[in-house]
């Protein structure tokens, strides 16, 4: 159930940053007028591609990549932590 | 730095009886000795009165009541469950705190911070909500500003007028109100639970009572959670309107994401770690 957790919340995490993050490469692309492709290998990440009026804007499935990789991190993470601390009181920051 | 001009005052939630503290949010109470009682007795009074006071009443040195006395303040400070009411001018104060600074800073130390307990309603979500943010108030501006006054630098740097001084304030208002909301979603999960908002140093945090483990995880998913939603749908607007300036001060809201993970103390409560 921990690793579950871990790997939601990671998946989760990370996800949003990666999407958060691509979206402001984008929009740095639009307002310079550049086209932009980003990604992981074949797996594009996020791509600016102007055509004659306009430019068109996707995201690919490198964030879905970058959000199961952040869950399995998170997972690692959180096993190795596990190992090394004990519990802690009540309290959220 | 607690001064012998500041008074004290029992935290919300903490009252004196029978010669025991006791604190509702933990659920928990303290005995205490003949002297613990006397100077709680005295919440309220200024310090160097109540130093006086004790000193007379156990038949100590005025140094050794001092230092005692004190050292019982410090350490119930510590634990939320006394408040130090400061007095003088905020600026005298920073004065004060400097020059106690340098002083220590051979040691390679600084003052240590003075805990403030803030009370927070936890009747309804939406009451949490704004009794959390009005808890923070002082602590979200003195994050906006720091933020904004750390990045104006930057934008110099870049060189850029008008717009870029305004995405500095931008990001350094959101900077605080990431933090705002981050505790504000904390306190709505916690409806009907006894809490508490405390600031020490850096430090912001919501104290509660126990709550079951499942709930403990709802909980602290909450406010990371609530803040990053915020950033989002920011960062959303922005993209749909390709407004930069919109999806750059949803940036630092997003970045509460990471609580969510065993990087912060959030993502390993949640995780039961």
């Amino acid at each position: 159930m921990r690793n579950l957790k871990a790997f939601a919340l990671g998946s989760i995490a990370f996800g949003v940053l990666a999407y958060a993050g691509a979206a402001a490469l984008a929009v740095g692309a639009q307002a310079a007028g550049r086209s932009l492709v980003v990604g992981l290998g074949p797996l594009v990440v996020v791509s600016v591609e102007r055509e004659t009026s306009a430019a068109v804007t996707t995201f690919g499935p490198g964030l879905l990549a970058l959000a199961i990789f952040g869950g399995c991190v998170n997972v690692a993470a959180a096993r190795l932590l596990q190992r090394r601390a004990g519990g802690r009181g009540d309290g959220v920051g | 730095m607690i001064a012998t001009s500041d008074r004290i005052d029992l935290a919300s939630g903490v009252s004196l009886s029978n010669a025991h503290v006791a604190d509702v949010v933990r659920g928990r109470s303290w005995p205490l000795n003949n002297s613990g009682v006397f100077i709680l007795e005295r919440v309220g009074h200024r310090l160097d009165v109540v130093v006086r006071e004790f000193a007379e009443a156990f038949d100590l040195p005025l140094d050794v009541a001092r230092f005692d006395a004190l050292q019982f303040i410090w350490t119930l400070n510590a634990l939320a469950l006394v408040n130090v009411i400061q007095s003088g001018s905020r600026l005298r104060r920073m004065k004060d705190w400097l020059g106690f600074a340098l002083r220590l800073a051979p040691a390679g130390a600084l003052p240590t911070p003075i805990t403030c307990r803030h009370p927070l309603d936890t009747g309804g979500a939406l009451r949490g909500v704004v009794s959390s943010l009005r808890a923070s108030t002082a602590r979200v501006v003195a994050i906006a500003a720091a933020s904004t006054v750390a990045l104006l630098p930057l934008v110099a740097t870049v060189g850029g007028a008008g717009r870029l001084g305004y995405l500095a304030v931008a990001l350094g208002i959101a900077t605080g109100m990431g933090v705002g909301l981050h505790e504000a979603g904390h306190v709505a999960s916690l409806r009907g639970v006894p809490s508490a908002l405390v600031t020490r140093g850096r430090r912001t945090y919501v104290l509660h009572a126990p709550v079951g483990p499942v709930r403990r995880s709802f909980v602290a998913v909450s406010g990371p959670a609530l803040a990053a939603a915020t950033g989002l749908v920011l960062v959303v607007l922005g993209v749909a309107g390709s407004e930069p300036e919109v999806l750059i001060s949803g940036l630092p809201f997003v970045a509460h994401a990471l609580s969510l993970t065993v990087i912060g103390g959030d993502g390993r409560a949640a995780c039961g770690i």
